[in-house]
């Protein structure tokens, strides 16, 4: 009988199945956009760089690899880029600069937001240079320069390099050559002399200082500090972006089942001369309501399955779109669209067919 | 006629018109709210991305490397510093508006005669009030520009004179605490100090004294200037004028050259900063600046994206019940067609009560919408949301083509029946 | 030459033929009614006359001009200038007063009159009733009102279709009273009805079946009339 009726009306249905598909849609998108909003963008706010570095303890001087990995196997939460700096001082033409030693693939990580002019150094032999120490000595990309300097044996050494590219940041990098962490190593005679290590870590401010505590606690020679301004603005900016999406969810939501409700009032006002005759035929008002309820519910039922489909590819559109990541399901929001599309348009089937039940049939089916 | 006719639609049928115009007065305040919050989310969020401090670094030109950090400099280079008396002229360049905060540093090392150990002294404004040559006030320094800084005690004020602040690190290693009193020195002057703050920083700040600017020039014995200044701006994400632009600003046409300074691109207001500041450069601090137009852009395609699926569902709501109602009304239509009405005038009748309701709608719409866009803007930013007048035109023309697409079809498919399958209910 | 020259007309739906070869002529001032059982053909026959719908075959000519060739637009001129239409539903807009729904048909034709349109409704007696919604009418006095809406425009042919098909026995008689004062002011009706009582009014009664014309009764022998 209501599959019968709801076949029959077909296209007048499908309206109303559209308005609760789009409701669903909404809901279920938006909800899942919104608990994805911090781990999306908490992965674009790595473009800061870093947000945990390890610094050698009180009394080392230098970190070794081993204790490195330790620490490193100690962080909760997403390493996306861990990248271990040595600094050597040396001379280029007699002028004094800083060499720093690390791993090229490493800053590309941790440090996204380096301008480089030319290209990344692919072997040991070419190196990145800072503006400052270009614009210095008149250096640039392609060009040949020796740097010497002093091994740990206190033997001096004078090496070639080659720039491949030029580092702009508008900060401190812009005074440093760098160049791979093994070069430096060979250069200098010794290994296993880091300096500083830049984490650059997807995890939210408290799982941040856990690690850090639990580092501190149990590797020796690692201090592990957080770069707060990094850390702290990130949580102050993710919480504003995750409430706004979070009204703007609760408005489209509100405003949304109030639209499907109209749509399926009108759908159900349409019908009231069919609820008179039913009527006149000796329909009880209960049965009449329970008709059009278990069509109101079908008809939610489809729209939220429907919904929680079409709003998952949604999610999914926006998330590609805007952060070139796919979105994670959450599997629990889908009996919960079911759910609410459901409550909504019985209770909105249900205000209509009740007035409409308590009217004479003679008035409904008379009147025009 | 025409008009008595539409007067008895929209007021002897006023349930069904009612709920026509408050449907699309929910889709229209919608409409309202989200794009009024998504064209301010880009102001929004930037002011919430300042909590990053600095994106803009001010320095002489030709400044020495700042060598002293790690012990190779050279003696005897001149130093060279900026003007402190010139500062207030950044708030003067044609993006002032756009300055948000900025802080003078004066660096010199000293020596903390506690352990001998050689420091940093780092003199800044921490909240200093600047009366600018426009006849405008400003209160700026560390205090807005370090606002990540975790204080245990106080900060310092400008006037504090005899104060300092200590860094975590160097606290710890020399046993300081709040009140405490330090003997700093310099080659040429010594002072002491009552520590009125501890700060935790998270970065290589923790190793440093911050005093009043006035005390580090006196401390250092260098009236009147300072190394360097910080500046914190509200940016326009940088496309691909203002990257040639960074790279050499005489590269651009005129016609380039003015829409990139009259942009509020990082560089534009760098170059700007450096025009009024005598021998200064005005570098971007990528970190801060890309990192920022990169979120910004992010988050304004988000709201873009999240505004077009809330417009395509009010859309398909509002035209889902015009057609509704449309259809409800084919006897009417048959009837009309019937004793002689042509197609057009016919059409024009429906169209211009749905019209007038969704007039009606719209404009209560728009009001509810700005409403939802403040409640948003106050619970979210703390800050109203700026209200675009573009937004009206763009509602009227979004609830237009709405309103048409959900009627026309509906009423193109009832003309072209003939009235006798109408009336006879066929 | 007379008022509607019906010429073998045929109207097939699909594989059903609704109406077949049928010819028949109305002159002038007459008054003819079409009776048949359901699926006779009379509904048919109506919307044909009525400009409402085109004969698959044969031609119809209305006041000399052949509506059965005529585009949409123009039937629709021709319903607008000629026809004077009465349903049985009535078909009254249902947001607009008495008087407002005879204007409709006015403005619609040239230009609302509201002192004519009144000057109808009194006509059919129901001056006091002008500013009434058809929902604060009974059956017969909306059956009126539409009556006054279809005389409004001084049509060549009132066609009724089941004028009295809604109404109770006082009704009816009130309306059947109204089409005779029509006619005897020199109106052209066609009645379109089921009831022999009706189609006794009419001087000529044609009788459909199967869609053809089976017979046609002249005068009040109706009632009385085999059918």
């Amino acid at each position: 009988m209501i599959t019968g009726s709801l076949l029959r009306r077909r296209s007048r249905m499908f309206v109303a199945l559209l308005a609760v598909a789009v409701g669903a849609t909404i809901l279920s998108g938006l909800v899942t956009i919104y608990y994805d909003i911090p781990r999306q963008m908490g992965k674009e706010f790595r473009a800061y760089g870093a947000n945990l570095i390890f610094v050698p303890s009180q009394n080392g001087s230098t970190i070794s690899r081993i204790a490195v990995e330790n620490a490193s196997a100690l962080i909760h939460g997403n390493m996306l880029g861990i990248t271990p700096y040595r600094y050597e001082s040396g001379k280029i033409n007699e002028q004094p600069f800083m060499a720093a030693g690390t791993d090229m693939e490493g800053v590309k990580k941790t440090s996204p937001y380096w301008f480089v002019t030319g290209e990344w150094p692919t072997d040991d032999k070419s190196v990145l240079i800072g503006q400052k120490v270009a614009d210095l000595i008149r250096l640039s990309t392609g060009s040949v320069f020796t740097f010497s300097g002093t091994d740990s044996a206190g033997t001096t050494f004078n090496r070639d390099y080659t720039v491949s590219g030029i580092v702009q940041t508008g900060g401190s990098e812009e005074e440093f050559i760098f160049m791979s962490i093994d070069e430096l190593d060979n250069a200098m005679g010794t290994s296993n002399e880091i300096d500083v290590v830049e984490c650059s870590v997807s995890a939210g401010e408290a799982e941040l200082q856990n690690s850090a505590d639990q580092i501190n606690e149990s590797v020796d020679g690692i201090t592990a500090r957080i770069v707060r301004r990094v850390a702290e603005s990130e949580g102050t900016v993710l919480t504003k972006l995750q409430a706004l999406v979070y009204l703007v969810t609760v408005v489209v939501l509100l405003l949304t089942m109030i639209c499907v409700a109209t749509t399926m009032m009108a759908v159900v006002i349409e019908r009231r001369r069919e609820i008179g005759l039913k009527k006149a035929l000796g329909a009880s008002n209960k049965s009449i309501i329970a008709d059009f309820l278990g069509e109101g519910i079908f008809l939610g039922g489809c729209g939220g399955l429907l919904g929680s489909a079409l709003g998952f590819a949604f999610a999914q559109a926006v998330s590609m779109n805007v952060f070139g990541r796919s979105i994670s399901i959450q599997p629990l929001l889908i009996p919960i669209t079911f759910v609410v599309s459901v409550a909504v348009t019985g209770i909105a089937c249900m205000i209509p067919v009740k007035n409409a039940a308590d009217v004479d049939p003679a008035i409904v089916l008379r009147g025009e | 006629m025409f008009w008595r006719m539409v007067k008895g639609a929209l007021f002897r049928q006023k349930g069904k018109m009612l709920m026509i115009a408050v449907t699309i007065a929910l889709g229209a305040s919608l409409a309202t709210a989200m794009l009024n919050v998504m064209l301010d989310v880009g102001d929004k969020v930037n002011q919430e991305l300042k909590t990053y401090g600095a994106n803009i670094n001010v320095v002489p030109k030709e400044t020495a490397l700042l060598d002293d950090l790690y012990g190779v400099g050279e003696a005897g280079a001149p130093i060279k510093y900026l003007k402190e008396s010139e500062l207030g002229n950044i708030k003067t360049i044609f993006w002032a508006f756009n300055i948000v905060d900025f802080a003078p540093y004066l660096e010199t090392n000293a020596r903390l005669k506690l352990s001998d150990n050689e420091i940093k002294l780092v003199g800044t404004w921490f909240n200093h009030h600047l009366d600018l040559p426009t006849g405008e006030a400003l209160n700026t320094g560390a205090i807005n520009m370090k606002n990540w800084w975790d204080v245990s005690g106080d900060w310092l004020s400008d006037d504090d004179a005899g104060y300092a602040m200590i860094g975590s690190l160097l606290a710890a290693q020399n046993n300081i605490s709040v009140d405490d009193v330090v003997l700093i020195e310099t080659p040429t002057r010594a002072k002491e100090l009552t520590v009125k703050g501890i700060f935790n920083s998270g970065s290589d700040e923790d190793e440093q004294i911050y005093v009043t600017l006035a005390t580090a020039q006196d401390l250092s014995g260098q009236a009147g200037v300072v190394n360097r200044v910080e500046v914190s701006a509200l940016t326009t994400p940088d496309n691909e004028l203002s990257r040639r632009a960074a790279q050499n600003p005489k590269s651009l046409s005129i016609k380039e050259w003015e829409t990139w300074y009259c942009t509020a691109y990082v560089s534009a207001i760098c170059y700007q900063i450096s025009e009024v500041i005598t021998d200064s450069v005005a570098k971007p601090i990528r970190q801060v600046a890309e990192s920022e137009g990169e979120i910004l852009n992010k988050t304004q395609l988000l709201m873009l994206l999240i505004t077009i699926l809330s417009l395509v569902g009010s859309a398909l709501g509002i035209s889902n019940l015009v057609t509704a109602n449309v259809m409800e009304r084919s006897r009417e239509i048959g009837l009309l067609k019937a004793i002689g009405a042509d197609n057009a005038p016919v059409s024009f009748l429906i169209l211009t009560e749905i019209f007038i309701t969704g007039i009606v709608g719209g404009v209560g719409g728009y009001f509810m919408g700005l409403g939802f866009a403040q409640i948003i803007g106050q619970s979210v930013f703390g800050a109203a949301i700026n209200i675009k007048p573009m937004v009206i035109p763009l509602v009227a023309v979004l609830l237009s083509i709405v309103i048409l697409v959900g009627s026309i079809p509906s009423i193109r498919l009832l003309l072209s029946l003939r009235p006798a399958e109408v009336l006879h209910g066929r | 030459m007379n008022l509607l020259e019906i010429k073998d007309i045929s109207k097939i739906y699909g594989s059903v033929a609704a109406l077949q070869n049928v010819s028949l002529s109305v002159e002038q001032g007459e008054w003819l009614a079409i009776m048949g059982p359901s699926g006779s053909g009379k509904s048919t026959m109506m919307n044909i006359i009525g400009c409402m719908d085109k004969p698959t075959g044969g031609s119809v000519f209305l006041d000399g001009v052949d509506i059965s060739k005529e585009s949409a637009k123009n039937l629709t001129i021709m319903r607008r200038d000629k026809i004077g239409l009465i349903f049985q539903q009535f078909h009254l807009i249902n947001y607009l007063t008495a008087l407002e729904n005879v204007m409709v048909a006015q403005y619609y034709h040239s230009l609302p009159d509201e002192k004519e349109a009144l000057a109808a409704l009194e006509r059919v007696g129901l001056k006091d009733r002008a500013k009434h919604l058809p929902s604060q009418l009974s059956g017969g006095e909306q059956q009126r009102v539409c009556i006054a809406r279809a005389l409004i425009n001084y049509p060549m042919l009132i066609l009724a279709d089941e004028p009295t098909g809604n109404l109770d026995e006082t009704n009816e008689k009130i309306v059947l009273d109204i089409l005779t004062q029509l006619h005897k002011e020199g109106s052209t009706i066609i009645v379109v009805t089921h009831d022999p009582e009706v189609a006794d009014e009419a001087q000529r009664t044609v009788v459909l079946e199967h869609g053809r014309v089976a017979r046609i009764v002249k005068g009040n022998n109706v009632k009385g009339a085999d059918i």
